[in-house]
């Protein structure tokens, strides 16, 4: 697969270069994962960016000192509750909780993305396989919409905007990318690839397609972030993955080496140990040599029991 | 900083640095001599911690060297932030480099226990820590402060799993297995700046050593040398230097009493040379650098609080580090003075320093750390506490008490709770209660919460003695948290009674029995808890630190240092009894009607107590306190300007107070009607102090036989020896013999002609029938109706 050599070999961001290929472990604030609360002082060790979904960034107190990739959160109309609108040519998600409303506009997300994020990703909305035709196109051309909408309307210089990329099969994600190649986008980003990684042959063609159409901008692929899968993804024309298995595992007690395999009873800071040994694992860094006992520390190995289900 | 050359650098230093010890990226220990030049290699690590963006924490136990250290620092680590948070554990205190600016945090390891109890308010520093430095590593085995410092380490290492541990010692016995612990390497060397020769001088009499010292420091100074003569008590130090001084030696004496002033103009005429002999008690062995030539041990033995012992070989070298100061000496000299019977003297110069093992060996130190982790939120289950606590050196050696055994007490006594978790699963959960968490906050040992909670929670029918102030005192200081107690010497006892005898105490009235039926220490132990209880309420009064050290024979940092301990341990008692949101509406009426009638209740005295305690304020002055905006200070200024409490306030002329240095006009108009409406709701007069006073008494004694000496006899060990028996477990130990028929003793009293002291411990332990009947009447209290201090004094150390 031959990518342009016009690729950079990294991302340059207000808060410091993103060196590519890059595996971005994502995180969240706020009360309802306190596993992120502990393990977000330590993303800068090893890793080179952080990424967060705009319905945690909200929630962002203290910023973290690495450079931050902010998601749209449109993820969400994947949701019961969620519904897909067009207002005004654009595609606005709304959302029902509790009987109350509410809307997600491009407008907030880049608004806030401007104040906050590093990378920003315009507001898309992802196709589940069992969704119709129609409805696929009609969220696909919202998807486009938006994409164009925030490229007219960004006002940071030092942001760089990605457009997404959604679609069913190799040639509407063809069709949504090329819909890109003309514009000034920073880079590209694939969603939608994480229910259809079963059919992986599948998923490494609507990789090739999209590459093709757009040769020449950094590609970012959502959510997959395992192991075996990422070495695969960057030799493929991948610039960089983001994924929040390795601490959705360890929130499980378990370690990505043996993933048949978990603590039971895990405390918060074995918890965290799992985490950054995931992390590692993924981004393929080394952890110090303070940090083995973690690893070669045989407080694990010799508790951990056969999981219920085994897989990670 | 400048890198120092090779050439600059020693052989050690030389070496760690060739092998990359402090870079490899593994934990280490280093083991050097005193003065070998470990301090610059924890520069060096540090400094390689900062530039690497990374912040570093350096732990000392003393609170005197991390300042001069931060001096030093500051110009040394120029563009990098230095902090120091030692102090007052618990309270809340603004420091000039707060925490999360600090790139290089200096701190004892109570404060980093402290702060890793309470670790999601250091969440802004902790994980950004490259490195921490642990100097007098062997601190890890001292039963008082290393749980709390092996506690530290265990939680910092768990909440930032890529902290690099370096330890510096230069005492270790077993350097390799605490090295393995923290499957780190280590490094030693007995490399020293300058040689040293060890030397034995015997004596035959105690009442030769001041002769011996005198030649030994007289040679020395001859050839141009200084020395440093080590002992075991202060009086020591003050007799031997002045004795030294009237033989014409330039000498002073150096001891923890001395306020800052003075130690620093002593160490600056030591170190320009005008004073040549120095005499110290321990304190200058923990770190100041003031090395001479010759180094004498005067003393082979101190007090631990309740007995003499033996020096460990640790002090003694550490002590010897100081001998021989670079560039101006070519040879160091340790000398010891030992008694002619004792070989044991020999070993020290050996070198085998003591095993250093870990204090949460001991259970109660065990059960504290524990509630700290479930307190802190590191571990809700048992198997969770256990893993946790397998990492500990006391696990690594093999003498860690149960965990589930020590787990089951505290919930039984009330600090822990076990219950089922919420929710589906079928867990069973640990965690603290009000008590524990009080406990955790306030760095006490959970017996004293437990102590402190049985003393002052009323029982269920409500008649409960009023506690004055110096009852609430004497609660908190017998549990272990207070200190430091002041000793208690015979001498004093009629002197303490008279004392007593001014307070208002309930818990010192009634006879003998009730009153030492009360509380859970006895004996000498609790003449120290009355003694320092005592020193406590007159620092109240006076709020004058060196007169209150002066009336009670001790030192004014001590006076301090109490005045801290208490303030700790009042802080607790008062959560302990404050209500709780959760409380009842009988306890509201009641609390309502306690309000009405009786005078404040026991929290509302409480709190006063504790500010009385923090500030040197009496129970007048503190109601003044209660006026908001009103603080220690301005309490102080009012009074002193004849507004004595709270109703005087009240009534008080706004212009008149608004003359005084501080008080505005318009504040003052505040203040007086804050006042007034307050002593609507209680007067002033209720923190007024009535009821019994204590009264004590120090019964009438025979004639026969010197009592005093017959008292301190039955004190002392006498062990056979040889044709004769050795005496000890007094200042020194002696020998008696049979000589020319009769009994013979080698201390200066017998030298005098006195029957002395070890003669008739000697006499008793042969069972001599006139001395046994003599003990028996000393021993049967003929009065007991009222708490008698000499029988106390009787019943020994406890």
């Amino acid at each position: 697969m031959k990518t342009s050599g016009m690729l950079p070999s990294s991302l340059i961001t207000a808060h410091g270069p993103i060196r590519l290929p890059a595996y971005v472990p994502v995180t969240t604030f706020g009360d309802k994962y306190p596993l992120d609360d502990l393990v977000r002082p330590y993303l800068p060790r090893l890793a080179h960016a952080a990424m967060v979904s705009f319905h945690y960034a909200k929630q962002m107190r203290e910023r973290p000192s690495l450079p931050l990739l902010v998601d749209s959160g449109g993820f969400a109309s994947l949701f019961q509750n969620a519904v897909v609108r067009k207002i005004g040519g654009l595609g606005v998600l709304e959302t029902t909780t509790d009987g109350k409303k509410e809307t997600l506009h491009p407008r907030d997300v880049l608004d806030f993305q401007e104040q906050h994020a590093d990378v920003a990703f315009t507001l898309d909305f992802p196709v589940p396989p069992a969704m119709s035709n129609r409805e696929g196109r009609r969220r696909l051309s919202l998807t486009v919409a938006n994409a164009r909408w925030a490229i007219e309307n960004r006002r940071r210089k030092d942001m760089l905007l990605f457009a997404c990329v959604q679609g069913w099969d190799v040639d509407s994600y063809a069709t949504c990318a090329k819909a890109y190649s003309k514009l000034t986008f920073d880079g590209i980003a694939i969603g939608g690839l994480v229910p259809r990684v079963r059919d992986f042959p599948q998923v490494l063609r609507i990789i090739e397609a999209v590459r093709a159409a757009v040769p020449d901008k950094p590609l970012h692929v959502f959510g997959l972030g395992k192991p075996g899968i990422v070495e695969v993804l960057f030799k493929n024309g991948v610039q960089s993955v983001d994924s929040s298995s390795y601490v959705k595992l360890a929130a499980d007690g378990r370690f990505w080496g043996q993933t048949s395999l978990h603590l039971p009873d895990a405390s918060p800071t074995e918890r965290l140990h799992l985490a950054l040994c995931n992390l590692a694992v993924a981004a393929q860094r080394t952890l110090p040599l303070s940090a083995s006992h973690l690893v070669f520390g045989s407080q694990w190995w010799d508790r951990m029991v056969p999981a219920a289900s085994a897989g990670g | 900083m400048q890198t120092p050359t090779r050439i600059d650098l020693n052989p050690p230093q030389q070496q760690v640095v060739e092998r990359g010890l402090l870079t490899s990226g593994f934990n280490c220990i280093i083991q050097m001599p005193t003065g070998a030049g470990k301090t610059w290699l924890a520069e060096q690590a540090i400094l390689a911690t900062l530039r690497n963006d990374q912040r570093a924490v350096y732990l000392t136990p003393l609170r005197a060297l991390a300042n001069e250290l931060v001096d030093k620092w500051k110009r040394l680590f120029d563009g990098f932030e230095v902090g120091v948070f030692t102090g007052e554990y618990g309270q809340h205190q603004a420091y000039p480099v707060p925490f999360d600016r600090a790139r290089l945090l200096v701190m004892t390891p109570e404060r980093l226990d402290a702060c890793t109890r309470h670790w999601r308010s250091h969440w802004g520093w902790l994980p950004e820590v490259g490195l921490l430095v642990v100097d007098e590593l062997h601190l890890l085995g001292d039963p008082g402060r290393g749980p709390r410092l092996e506690g530290a380490i265990l939680r910092a290492r768990r909440l930032n799993p890529f902290l690099q541990l370096l330890g510096l010692s230069a005492t270790l016995g077993n350097r390799g297995e605490l090295a393995e612990w923290l499957a780190g390497v280590h490094f030693v060397s007995d490399w020293r700046p300058i040689p040293v020769a060890w030397r034995c001088t015997r004596y035959q009499r105690a009442t030769d050593k001041p002769r011996i010292l005198h030649e030994e420091v007289d040679r020395c100074i001859a050839a141009g040398g200084q020395s440093l003569v080590f002992v075991q008590s202060r009086r020591r130090a003050e007799a031997l230097a002045s004795g030294l001084a009237k033989l014409g030696l330039a000498a002073g004496h150096h001891h923890a009493g001395l306020d800052s002033n003075e130690r620093t103009r002593l160490e600056q005429e030591f170190r320009s040379g005008h004073l040549r002999v120095l005499v110290s008690t321990g304190t200058l062995e923990m770190g100041l650098n003031l090395p001479a030539r010759q180094v004498v041990l005067y003393d082979l033995q101190t007090f631990d609080g309740s007995d003499f012992v033996p020096l460990s070989t640790n002090t003694v070298w550490q002590r010897a580090g100081r001998a021989g100061r670079r560039g101006l000496d070519t040879q160091g000299e340790v000398v010891l003075l030992a008694p002619s019977w004792d070989r044991t003297a020999d070993q020290y110069a050996r070198g085998q320093f003591d095993r250093v093992l870990s204090g949460l060996s001991d259970q109660a130190a065990l059960s504290e750390q524990l509630l700290a982790d479930v307190s802190s939120g590191l571990a809700r289950t048992r198997s969770q506490l256990k893993r946790a606590f397998q990492m500990s050196l006391a696990a690594h050696q093999h003498r860690l008490p149960p965990v589930d055994q020590t787990i089951n007490e505290m919930v039984a006594a009330g600090m822990m709770i076990e219950s089922n978790e919420e929710g589906s699963r079928n867990t069973v959960v640990l965690k603290a209660t009000r008590l524990g968490r009080i406990a955790v906050r306030q760095m006490l040992a959970p017996s004293t919460v437990v102590s402190l909670a049985k003393a002052f929670r009323s029982s269920p029918d409500g008649a409960e003695p009023v506690l004055t102030f110096l009852d609430i005192l004497l609660i908190c200081g017998q549990t272990k948290d207070c200190e430091p107690l002041i000793p208690v010497d015979f001498e004093e006892l009629e002197d303490l009674s008279s004392k007593l005898a001014r307070e208002y105490s309930t818990l010192l009235s009634g006879d003998h029995s009730a009153v030492t039926a009360r509380f859970h220490v006895s004996g000498r132990r609790l003449l120290a808890v009355i003694k320092t209880a005592l020193v406590a309420r007159q620092w109240t009064r006076s709020g004058d630190p060196d007169g209150t050290a002066e009336t009670f024979g001790c030192y004014a940092f001590e006076v301090r240092r109490l005045a801290e301990s208490f303030e700790r341990l009042l802080t607790a008692a008062s959560s302990v009894v404050s209500p709780t949101k959760d409380n009842n509406r009988d306890s509201d009426d009641e609390y309502l009607r306690a309000l009405l009638d009786e005078g404040p209740p026991l929290h509302e005295r409480m709190k006063a107590l504790t500010s009385m305690v923090a500030n040197g304020l009496d129970e007048q002055t503190v109601t003044l306190t209660f006026v908001s905006g009103l603080g220690p200070k301005l309490a102080s200024r009012l009074r002193d300007a004849g507004i004595t409490d709270i109703e005087a306030l009240a009534l008080a002329e706004p212009d008149e107070l608004g003359k005084l240095r501080g008080v505005s006009r318009c504040r003052a108009v505040r203040w007086i009607e804050e006042a007034a409406a307050l002593i609507q709701r209680r007067s002033a007069l209720a923190f007024r102090e009535v009821g019994t006073k204590a009264r004590s008494s120090t019964a009438a004694w025979p004639v026969e036989v010197n009592q005093y000496r017959l008292r301190r006899a039955l004190d002392l060990n006498v062990r056979q020896q040889g044709e004769g028996f050795e005496v000890s477990g007094g200042l020194e130990p002696h020998r008696v013999r049979l000589e020319v028929g009769k009994l013979g003793c080698d201390c200066g009293d017998f030298a005098k002609g006195e029957t002395c002291k070890h003669l008739l411990a000697v006499r008793l332990n042969q069972q001599d029938p006139i001395l046994a009947r003599l003990v028996k009447r000393l021993q049967s209290a003929a009065c007991s109706r009222e708490l008698d201090l000499h029988r106390l004094w009787f019943e020994g150390k406890q």
